[in-house]
């Protein structure tokens, strides 16, 4: 067995092209995969903070989302839009709930100007934040990692052509296609939004996607690979996408961040998720014409709002060493 | 290592915000307060309140200081809540911010009084013929242009043309039925009209067809005329950059003068800046950045009064006012061509509650016709007969049709109607349409679909020009009325708005794309043109109420509140309440933040 070959398979390639006698080879073990809870106890501070609240904020959007649809209400959370606090839906009788209210411990962050409460606007809009996030991320994870981890590995006609079109997506300003796109479809649907957001995102990750396919390509394995006939799609699936993946996720992480902020944005423009559904951003828009009398409606949503996106940031940059780290290994 | 500690300085930070926060929630009911006795500014006073320092006490009639020795000089700087997109009379769109500016460079041959009547401001006196189709004006003597050029009744004949090509002045030409200017004398200015018209000078008092502007100058370019205007108003324009500033200095030729008869004006220099922002622009005249703002806005009325109260040295001059805000029905889209639909989804308007949503409680005044209390137009007729919030009725009404198997908009019945309600992306206005979204989901009878489009599409929604003026809107966030006559804004609202009801109705030639709610009766469309052929005022008053009580009886329209606007400067300002006309009479006032600045001086 040559050096080449025991690299080879100290990463576990199993090729099932591969000669018989090969098979047999006993690779190197691979280290023990850290558990959740080990890798919890890796994070710094800041880090954990981060997560512990990047989980409770995908929690409580979780909760929110399962106690509107399937508990209809039950959950001792209030109804995000339902005003005026006591507000009877049988008699259209408005209660003596106030608009404007500090906190209190019947609405611990207080209510807005039509007396909703603010707690429960925060945790549901937590899960358009995190529907946004999540769709895009998943968009630019599948489709722009794909494309990126494919051009980088075939390179070619495929990789000019495919680049020049994320070039010419990327040169047009992101927001202003967002608000073309989102003006083209009238019906602004959560689905509508995190589509639109998550195509757009596809560029990013198919310039990441590729600059790690560049490098993994041009590794010892999957010249071995190429070496030993096994057929390209294989070794791309099998070879390249994995080793690219990491990163891609990490940046999944930040660019979550993003989109969260562009959501924000276009909620703030009134072009976002339709009324009266609750978003960080369309919540800081309704409240900012009511700053002198109620200063902590913007602040709260602005507050979820920043720690959300910083937490994506240092969890995300934290990942993305870990990967970088790992892949210096391999 | 640095990052590390860096990105937890980021999170303590945060977290001392939120704990910032959390120890400085204000309550609402220290800085919201009712500075009106009667808690919602009706009084007895024309409709305007002063408020200045402790605002428990001043709530006074709009009343000209005339014993203090006025001074001339200095400068003052004025907070727009939107730049005026140019300053030719006859073309470009002007409301209320841009008529601040206005008025500074142009003087109008009618104004409006106190009183609501209208007296010669460049004219000296109107008269009409017996069927009122001819009137003759003459001009003041002695007038000049800011480029010298006399005013005559020539220049009014020369505007004339002009004006018959303006976007603006053409569809006041055609709702005033003016056909002709003549000039019958130097001083002699003879208009004829198509049909009578006995609130024509109305439409004088108004920029589109009432501000003298120098014809010559602007027919020799009709374009540039728009940042240099030539009028004979008090002031002459000295720089204009486009949504920064706008400078204005003394006219030295001004021919008016005080009821003291001091020289006018009495500043040296009005800087007009566009600041859209609402609490930006209070801001700055709290900062000292300008010494007066304007605003129609209540949560920006309620702001500015707290800060009063707050001990800021501040004049408030608050105008409650016609104006009505609320919404229309397009009447020619099913299924509010029923009007079961109209009345029941008004009843389940809960008023009261919307307009504490746009921040007037205790400023605006509910609405039900298009006259507020203070206005010699009202009627209690007609506000007994408006529906009110009640929401089993509404919801019952609006049953009958969910029920009626030959409903108009063709689902099965039993089925919830579909209700697109759309206002333009103010949070004010996106509150109030959360509550109206509310009321009418409850029923489980609508499904409500709330849109925001910025406020040129939400117009152009409403006109439909594209699909024959019967407009792309269903519920739609709107405002009527002003404290003009009322012929000059119910005209348009009443008359046909499509050839086909035209047709029908036997009038052709009469169609109105200004009838955004498509609504057409013809009865009530008679009573509004025989207003206009008497100015016997009890004739006119008993045919604007049988208009009135035909809206509420049909419900075309529903309302919020009136509108309360107000301009705040700062406390050595005088003399912008209680202006005066050339023969020494008040004038109306600041009505929808519109002020008169030639009489402004500082203290």
């Amino acid at each position: 067995m040559t050096a080449l070959d025991a690299q080879t398979d100290s990463i576990s390639i199993t090729d099932d092209d591969a000669p018989a006698e090969r098979q047999g080879s006993t690779p190197i073990e691979r280290p023990k995969r850290a558990t959740p809870l080990q890798v919890f106890r890796e994070m710094p501070i800041v880090i954990k903070l981060s997560t512990i609240w990047l989980l409770l904020v995908f929690g409580g959007a979780i909760y929110a989302k399962i106690d509107t649809v399937l508990l209809n209400d039950a959950l001792p959370l209030q109804n995000p839009n339902l005003q005026t606090n006591n507000f009877n839906p049988a008699t259209g009788e408005f209660g003596d709930g106030e608009p404007n209210e500090s906190w209190s411990s019947a609405h611990w962050l207080g209510t807005d100007t039509i007396a909703r409460d603010t707690f429960a606007r925060i945790v549901h809009g937590a899960w358009v934040s995190l529907i946004i996030a999540m769709v895009s991320a998943g968009f630019g994870v599948v489709v722009g990692g794909f494309f990126g981890s494919l051009v980088g590995f075939v390179r070619g006609r495929t990789e000019t052509v495919t680049m020049a079109a994320m070039d010419v997506i990327l040169a047009f300003p992101a927001l202003i296609l967002l608000l073309a796109m989102v003006s083209i479809f009238e019906v602004r649907s959560l689905t509508v939004i995190a589509l639109v957001i998550g195509f757009l995102s596809i560029p990013a990750y198919t310039r990441v996607a590729r600059a790690g396919s560049l490098a993994v390509s041009q590794r010892e394995f999957v010249l071995a690979a190429r070496a030993i006939g096994t057929k390209p799609m294989k070794i791309l699936f099998r070879e390249v996408i994995p080793n690219v993946l990491p990163t891609v996720l990490s940046y999944a992480m930040v660019a979550g961040a993003f989109v969260i902020v562009v959501e924000g944005s276009l909620s703030f423009l009134g072009l976002s998720v339709q009324l009266p559904t609750a978003t960080w951003g369309n919540m800081i828009n309704q409240a900012r014409g009511n700053l002198k009398v109620n200063f902590a409606q913007v602040f709260w949503p602005s507050m979820a709002l920043v720690l959300t996106v910083l937490s994506l940031n240092s969890v995300g940059d934290w990942l993305q060493k870990r990967a970088a780290h790992r892949g210096s290994a391999l | 290592m640095t990052r590390t500690l860096s990105k937890f300085l980021a999170l303590l930070f945060t977290f001392a915000m939120i704990a910032a926060a959390c120890g400085s929630d204000s309550s609402p009911d220290d800085a919201t307060t009712d500075t009106t006795e009667d808690g919602g500014g009706g009084d007895d006073d024309g409709g305007s309140d002063v408020t200045t320092g402790d605002v428990d006490d001043d709530d006074t009639v709009v009343e000209a200081d005339d014993e203090t020795e006025r001074s001339y000089g200095g400068s003052i700087a004025v907070g727009l809540e939107a730049e005026a997109v140019g300053l030719r009379p006859w073309e470009d769109a002007c409301s209320s911010p841009c008529y601040n500016i206005f008025v500074t460079i142009y003087d109008k041959l009618m104004e409006q009084t106190i009183d609501g009547t209208y007296e010669g401001w460049l004219a000296e006196d109107i008269t009409p013929s017996d069927d009122f189709t001819i009137w003759t004006m003459n001009l003041r003597p002695g007038v000049t242009f800011h480029n010298g050029v006399e005013l005559t009744a020539q220049t009014i004949a020369d505007m004339f043309p002009i004006q018959q090509e303006g976007s603006q002045s053409s569809s006041q030409i055609a709702a005033s039925n003016l056909a002709g200017v003549e000039a019958t004398g130097d001083l002699e200015v003879t208009y004829t009209l198509s049909q009578p018209n006995s609130a024509f000078p109305a439409f004088l008092s108004r920029v589109q067809l009432g501000a003298v502007f120098e014809p010559a100058a602007a027919a020799a370019d009709l374009d540039g005329f728009s940042n240099e205007p030539v009028g004979t108003g008090p002031f002459v324009i000295e720089s204009r950059d486009l949504d920064n500033e706008t400078v204005v200095v003394r006219n030295g030729n001004y021919w008016g003068v005080d009821p003291q008869g001091n020289q006018l004006p009495f500043l040296d220099q009005i800087s007009f800046r566009p600041i859209p922002d609402e609490g930006t622009r209070l801001d700055a005249l709290l900062s000292g950045t300008v010494e007066a703002m304007q605003t129609l806005r209540q949560g920006t009325i309620r702001d500015a009064r707290a800060a009063v109260e707050d001990g800021e040295d501040l004049t408030l001059l608050e105008f409650q006012g016609n104006n009505v805000g609320g919404g229309q029905f397009n009447v020619l889209v099913p299924p509010f061509d029923d009007v079961r639909v109209r009345r029941g989804l008004t009843q389940m308007n809960s008023q009261e509650n919307v307009i504490d949503a746009l921040g007037g409680t205790g400023i605006s005044l509910p609405g039900t016709q298009w006259y507020s209390p203070d206005s010699v137009w009202y009627s209690q007729k007609v506000a007994d007969a408006w529906p009110q919030f009640d929401f089993e009725a509404g919801s019952a009404t609006l049953q009958e049709y969910i029920d009626d198997p030959e409903r108009s908009d063709g689902k099965a019945p039993g089925e919830p109607i579909d209700v697109e309600l759309s206002c333009p992306p103010d949070p004010t206005l996106i509150a109030a349409m959360q509550v109206i979204e509310q009321t009418w989901s409850a029923t489980g009878n609508v499904n409500v679909n709330l849109t925001n489009y910025d406020q040129q599409t939400h117009i152009n929604y409403a006109l439909g020009a594209e699909n024959g003026f019967v407009g792309e809107h269903g519920a739609h966030c709107w405002r009527w009325s002003d404290d003009n006559d009322p012929s000059v804004g119910i005209n348009p609202f009443l008359a046909p708005p499509t050839p086909e009801i035209a047709e029908a109705a036997g009038i052709p030639d009469i169609v109105s794309p200004l009838n955004f709610s498509n609504w057409f009766n013809a009865e009530a469309f008679g009573a509004a043109v025989a207003a206009t052929q008497t100015d016997n005022f009890e004739e006119r008053y008993a045919l604007y109420e049988q208009i009135q009580l035909a809206i509420a009886e049909e419900v075309p329209i529903w309302y919020s509140g009136h509108t309360a606007t107000m301009i705040g400067t700062v406390s050595n300002m005088q003399g912008l309440n209680g202006w005066h006309l050339p023969n020494g009479t008040v004038g109306i006032g600041f009505t929808n933040a519109e002020g008169r600045w030639a009489e402004v001086w500082l203290n």
